[in-house]
C-alpha cells in the first residue's frame, strides 16, 4: 500500500499560540509500514503536533515532508493547504458527517478525487467490509454504536490510500471494556493492511500495545523516543520512568557512587540502584522502581527494607499491598503476611536512581 | 424534585396566564361568528362576517400581497443572512466585532420608525431622493411599490436570519469541517457539502420565522403601502373601520381569525423545527480553535457589501429621521440651512398628549418591563423542574400569543377593557397597554427566562432539597438568586422591546394610554410629519440608551 519513499519526516517544528510556545522544536520520522505513538500528558502538545502535520495548525518554524513531497517548510515558504496534503485523519470525536450515510461519509474523499462511480462503489465496499461494516452502508451515523462509528471514521481515512494515517486518541471515546478489544483489533488492522500511522494517545499501555515506536512528549519537547521495550525498560529520565508504568518513588540522598551504581539513603534505609544521569555523593536524588519488580521477601537481606503493611486491595488477578516506610508509602503485588511487619526487596538492577531535577 | 406537585401559587399562576391569553383570543373567535358587535343586543350567530370578507376583492389582494411580501422577504433575507453569518463566524472579515453589534440595530428599531425613515429619506421628495435627482436628473427608485416594500422588509430582517444561522454555525463542531478538509475538500466545498447541509435545519427555521414576521408586518406596509394603495392583511384590518364608517367588529374579528389561522400553524412549525434543529448539534467534538478562512483581497469586497447593507438599513432611514426632525419642511429647491429649527421638538413638548406618550413609554419600559419580567419569571418558575400536566400546558399556552400579531391583541384587549365589568375602570390607564404588551411578548420573555433557568444545574437545587429545603424555599434561596443576572438582562431586553412596540397600542390609544409607538401611527394618519419625525428620533434615542447599557454590561442581545 505504501511506496518505500513515503517516509514522513518532521524537522524542528515550532508552534506558538500567541506568546505561548506549544511545540519547541520537535523532530520525528515515520517509516512506511510503521506505527509511531505520540504519548504525553494533556498539554504536552501531542495533538497539536498531529494537527500541524495535517495542516490544521500553523507552525512558525520547521519542515514537514512525506517522501519527495514537502507539506510545510517555513524557510522555503511552503505551506500546503490541508486538502492538498492527501493524509488520512481519524478524529477523537470521529467527526462523522451526520447528514451523510456511512457509504457517503466514506465515499466523499473519493468523490473529491474525481473517482468514477463504479470505482467508488467497489473501493468503499472494500473498505467497509475490511472493517466489518459491510451491512451498515445505508445507515446514518447516529444509528451506529460508538465502536461502529469509530470504524467508519477509520474507513473514511483509509479509503483513498493516504501515505500516512493520523489518529487522534482513536480509542478514547470507547468505554473501558470495548477499548481493550478495539486496541487489539486496530493493531491487527494496521499490521494486515500495512498502514503507516501516527497515533496520539495519553495512555501508555495503549501506546505500547499499538505502536512500533513511541515518542514521549513533555511540554512541547521530545523527552525520549524508542521501542516500547526501550521506553519501559530503559527510561533515561525520571519523567519517562514515571510516565511509562506504575512505580514506587523513594526520595533520598546519594550516599555513595561506584561504577554506574549509587547508594541512596533515606530515613532509616539504604538501597543500591542503577545510576541514571550525573550523580555525586550528597546530591538529592529519587529512586524509582516498577511495582511489579518490588518483591515481598522473607527476612532481612541485601537491598531490603523493613516496612509495615497498611492495607491490601484485591484486584482480581492479583493483590496490591500498601506498605509504610517512615513517611513513605510503597506498593507491591503479592500475598503479604497479615501480621504487619514485612520485608520488601528492591533488586539493585531494577531500582533506577535519578538526579533531582532542578526546580522540580 | 421532578415529581408533580400541586401548590396554590403555582395553580394561580397557570390559571391567570391561561385567562389573560384565552380570554382575548376567545373573544375574537366568538366575535367572528356573530353578525354584529357582541355588545349589540341584536347579535346572533352567523357566518356573515366571513361571507363578507371572502367576497371583498380587497381582502384577497391584501392576502396575496401579504404572501408576496413574506415570500420576497425570505428570498432576500435568507441568502444574505446566511452569507453574513458565514462571513462573521468563519472568515477573517475585518471589523467583525463592530459589525456584530451594528447588525442587531434593525431588530430593536421600531418598524414604524424605520418605515417613516425611508419615506423622509428615499420617498419622492426625500433627502437622498433629491440629492440623487441633482446628480442623475431623476429619482431612480420608488419606495412605495410592492417590490420596494418587500426589499426593505427583506433587508431589515437579515438580522433574524443572521442570528439563527450564526448560532448554528458556532455550535457546529469544527471537527466535521476539518474532517472534510483532510479528505481533500477545499474551503468552498467544505462550506457547500458540510457546513451548509448541517445548518440547513436552522436556516429552514429562520426562513419560516421571516415568512411569519412578513405575514404579520404592519408598520412598513402601513406607511409605505398607503400612497399607492397596497394593502396587506394587517393594514386591511386596520382600514376596515374607515371602509364601512361604523365599528365593524365582527368583520375585524373574522380577518383576525384568518390571520391567526395562518400564523398559528407557522408557530407550531417553528417549534417543531427548533427541536429538530438541535439534531446535528449533539455530535460535538473537542472545542479546538477554529482556523479562520483567509479571504485575501475578497475581504474588501465582502466588507463593502456588508457596509452597503448597513448603510441602507440603518444609516439611510435613521439619518433621514434625524435630518427631518430638525427642519421645518423639506422639498425641492429648499436649502438645508434655511429651514433648520427646533420647532418640531417644541411642538411635541407643547402637546400634553405627546408629553404623556413619552412619559408613558418610559414608564412602560422601565417599571412595566420590570413587572413583565416578574410575571414571566413567575410563569417560568411555575413550570420549572415540573413534569407532566402543568408544565406541558404552560409550555403550549405561552406559545399562543406568539401567533397573535400585536394589532389583534390590542384590539382584543380593547374589547375586554371596554365591556368586561371590573376592569372597565382601568381602560384609561396605562395598565391596559402594559397588560397587552406583556401578553404579546410572553413567548419572547419566556424564552429569555427559560434560557436563564437552563443554566442552573439540577444538582444545585437537589442538594438544597437534600439539605432540607422545601421546593418553594429552593426557588427563593437557590434558583432565583442564581438567575438574577439573567433576570436583569431580560429586563433590559424587554425594556428595548417595549420602547419599540407600536402596533399593540394602536387600538388602545386614548386619553391616558398614549405611548410613542401608537402615537406615531395616529400622527402619521393625521399627516403630522413634523411631530412624527421628532417623536421618532426620541424613540430611537430611548432604544439607543437601552442598547448602550446592554453593550456596556455585555448583555447578550438575543436568546
Amino acid at each position: 500500500m505504501n511506496k518505500p519513499a513515503n517516509k514522513l519526516v518532521v524537522e524542528g517544528l515550532h508552534l506558538k499560540y500567541g506568546d505561548n510556545s506549544i511545540l519547541k522544536g520537535v523532530s520525528l520520522t515515520l517509516n512506511p509500514g510503521e506505527v509511531v505513538a505520540l504519548l504525553g500528558a494533556s498539554g504536552s502538545g501531542k495533538t497539536t503536533l498531529l494537527r500541524a502535520v495535517a495542516g490544521l495548525e500553523q507552525p512558525s518554524e520547521g519542515r514537514i515532508a512525506i517522501g519527495e513531497a514537502v507539506l510545510y517548510d517555513a524557510a522555503a515558504g511552503v505551506d500546503l493547504p490541508v486538502e492538498k496534503r492527501n493524509l488520512g485523519l481519524v478524529f477523537q470525536s470521529y467527526a462523522l458527517w451526520p447528514h451523510r450515510t456511512v457509504f457517503e461519509n466514506v465515499a466523499y474523499g473519493l468523490r473529491l478525487r474525481a473517482t468514477s462511480g463504479d470505482d467508488i462503489e467497489r473501493r468503499v465496499n472494500d473498505a467497509l467490509s475490511n472493517l466489518g461494516l459491510g451491512a451498515l452502508a445505508k445507515r446514518l451515523p447516529h444509528q451506529l454504536s460508538g465502536g461502529q462509528q469509530q470504524r467508519v471514521a477509520i474507513a473514511r481515512a483509509l479509503v483513498y490510500n493516504p501515505p500516512v494515517v493520523l489518529m487522534d486518541e482513536p480509542l478514547s471515546n470507547l468505554d473501558a471494556k470495548l477499548r481493550e478489544e478495539a486496541r487489539a483489533w486496530l493493531r491487527e488492522l494496521i499490521v494486515r493492511l500495512h498502514i503507516s500511522a501516527l497515533v496520539v494517545t495519553h495512555d501508555q499501555t495503549e501506546a505500547m500495545a499499538m505502536s512500533d515506536r513511541i515518542l514521549l512528549l513533555n511540554f512541547g519537547k521530545i523527552e525520549q523516543q524508542g521501542t516500547p521495550e526501550e521506553m519501559y525498560d530503559r527510561p533515561q529520565t525520571q519523567f519517562t520512568a514515571e510516565f511509562m508504568g506504575s512505580n514506587n518513588q523513594l526520595p533520598g540522598k546519594v550516599a555513595q557512587v561506584v561504577d554506574g551504581r549509587a547508594m541512596l539513603e533515606g530515613d532509616g534505609w539504604r538501597l543500591w540502584g542503577v545510576a541514571r544521569g550525573e550523580l555525586k555523593t550528597g546530591d538529592a536524588a529519587t529512586g524509582v522502581i516498577r511495582l511489579e519488580r518490588t518483591r515481598i521477601a522473607q527476612g532481612a537481606g541485601e537491598n531490603r527494607v523493613r516496612t509495615e503493611l497498611i492495607t491490601d486491595m484485591f484486584l482480581g488477578d492479583r493483590r496490591e499491598n500498601l506498605f509504610k516506610l517512615g513517611a513513605l508509602r510503597l506498593r507491591c503485588y503479592g500475598e503479604a503476611s497479615a501480621d504487619g511487619a514485612c520485608w520488601l526487596e528492591l533488586p539493585r538492577d531494577d531500582l533506577w536512581i535519578f538526579p533531582q531535577v532542578s526546580g522540580a | 424534585m421532578t415529581a408533580r406537585s400541586f401548590s396554590i401559587p403555582r395553580t394561580a399562576v397557570v390559571a391567570i396566564t391561561a385567562l389573560v391569553i384565552f380570554m382575548p383570543l376567545g373573544l375574537i373567535f366568538w366575535q367572528s361568528f356573530l353578525n354584529a358587535p357582541f355588545f349589540n343586543p341584536a347579535h346572533r350567530f352567523s357566518l356573515a362576517a366571513y361571507a363578507f370578507i371572502f367576497e371583498d376583492a380587497d381582502f384577497w389582494s391584501a392576502f396575496a400581497n401579504s404572501i408576496v411580501i413574506a415570500a420576497g422577504m425570505v428570498l432576500i433575507a435568507l441568502p444574505l443572512g446566511a452569507a453574513l453569518a458565514f462571513l462573521l463566524t468563519r472568515t477573517d472579515l475585518p471589523a467583525q466585532r463592530t459589525i456584530e453589534v451594528l447588525v442587531l440595530i434593525p431588530v430593536f428599531v421600531s418598524p414604524m420608525v424605520l418605515a417613516f425613515g425611508y419615506v423622509v429619506a428615499m420617498g419622492p421628495v426625500g433627502f437622498y431622493s433629491l440629492w440623487a435627482k441633482d446628480l442623475v436628473g431623476d429619482v431612480p427608485w420608488n419606495v412605495y411599490s410592492l417590490a420596494s416594500i418587500a426589499v426593505i422588509a427583506g433587508l431589515t430582517h437579515v438580522p433574524h436570519v443572521y442570528l439563527y444561522s450564526s448560532a448554528a454555525l458556532k455550535s457546529l463542531g469544527s471537527d466535521v469541517e476539518e474532517a472534510a478538509r483532510v479528505v481533500g475538500a477545499n474551503p468552498l466545498q467544505v462550506a457547500l457539502n458540510v457546513s451548509l447541509p448541517m445548518t440547513m435545519p436552522a436556516l429552514f427555521y429562520a426562513a419560516v420565522l421571516v415568512f411569519f414576521l412578513g405575514f404579520e408586518l404592519f408598520g412598513l406596509p402601513l406607511v409605505l403601502g398607503d400612497p399607492e394603495g397596497h394593502l396587506v392583511l394587517s393594514t386591511y384590518l386596520y382600514k376596515l373601520t374607515n371602509k364601512l364608517g361604523t365599528p365593524s367588529y365582527h368583520l375585524m374579528a373574522a380577518v383576525a381569525v384568518c390571520i391567526v389561522a395562518v400564523t398559528f400553524p407557522l408557530v407550531l412549525l417553528q417549534r417543531w423545527l427548533l427541536k429538530s434543529a438541535g439534531k446535528y448539534v449533539s455530535v460535538k467534538g473537542k472545542a479546538t480553535r477554529q482556523k479562520l478562512l483567509p479571504l485575501g483581497a475578497w475581504k474588501w469586497v465582502a466588507l463593502a457589501i456588508v457596509a452597503l447593507w448597513l448603510i441602507f438599513t440603518i444609516v439611510v432611514p435613521i439619518s433621514g429621521i434625524a435630518l427631518r426632525a430638525f427642519v421645518e419642511q423639506w422639498g425641492e429647491g429648499i436649502k438645508l440651512a434655511d429651514v433648520v429649527t427646533l420647532d418640531n421638538f417644541r411642538g411635541v413638548f407643547d402637546q400634553s398628549d405627546q408629553v404623556r406618550a413619552i412619559i408613558n413609554t418610559l414608564l412602560i419600559g422601565t417599571i412595566g418591563g420590570g413587572l413583565a419580567v416578574a410575571c414571566y419569571t413567575a410563569i417560568g418558575l411555575a413550570g420549572h423542574r415540573q413534569q407532566g400536566g402543568v408544565a406541558k400546558i404552560l409550555d403550549y399556552i405561552v406559545l399562543i400569543p406568539r401567533a397573535i400579531p400585536g394589532l389583534l391583541a390590542g384590539l382584543a384587549f380593547l374589547w375586554i377593557f371596554l365591556f368586561v365589568p371590573g376592569v372597565k375602570e382601568l381602560r384609561n390607564s396605562i395598565f391596559s397597554v402594559w397588560l397587552a404588551y406583556t401578553v404579546v411578548w410572553l413567548a419572547y420573555g419566556m424564552r429569555l427566562i427559560s434560557g436563564a433557568l437552563l443554566q442552573i444545574g439540577p444538582e444545585l437545587e437537589e442538594s438544597a432539597r437534600t439539605a432540607g429545603a422545601s421546593s418553594a424555599r429552593v426557588l427563593k434561596d437557590v434558583t432565583v438568586p442564581l438567575i438574577r443576572f439573567g433576570l436583569l438582562a431580560s429586563w433590559l431586553l424587554v425594556f428595548m422591546i417595549f420602547e419599540r412596540e407600536y402596533s399593540t397600542g394602536v387600538y388602545l390609544l386614548g386619553q391616558g394610554t398614549e405611548v410613542i409607538g401608537s402615537m406615531l401611527v395616529s400622527l402619521w394618519g393625521a399627516g403630522a410629519i413634523d411631530q412624527v419625525a421628532a417623536l421618532s428620533l426620541i424613540n430611537i434615542a430611548l432604544v439607543a440608551v437601552g442598547l448602550a447599557v446592554a453593550l456596556r454590561f455585555g448583555v447578550r442581545l438575543h436568546e
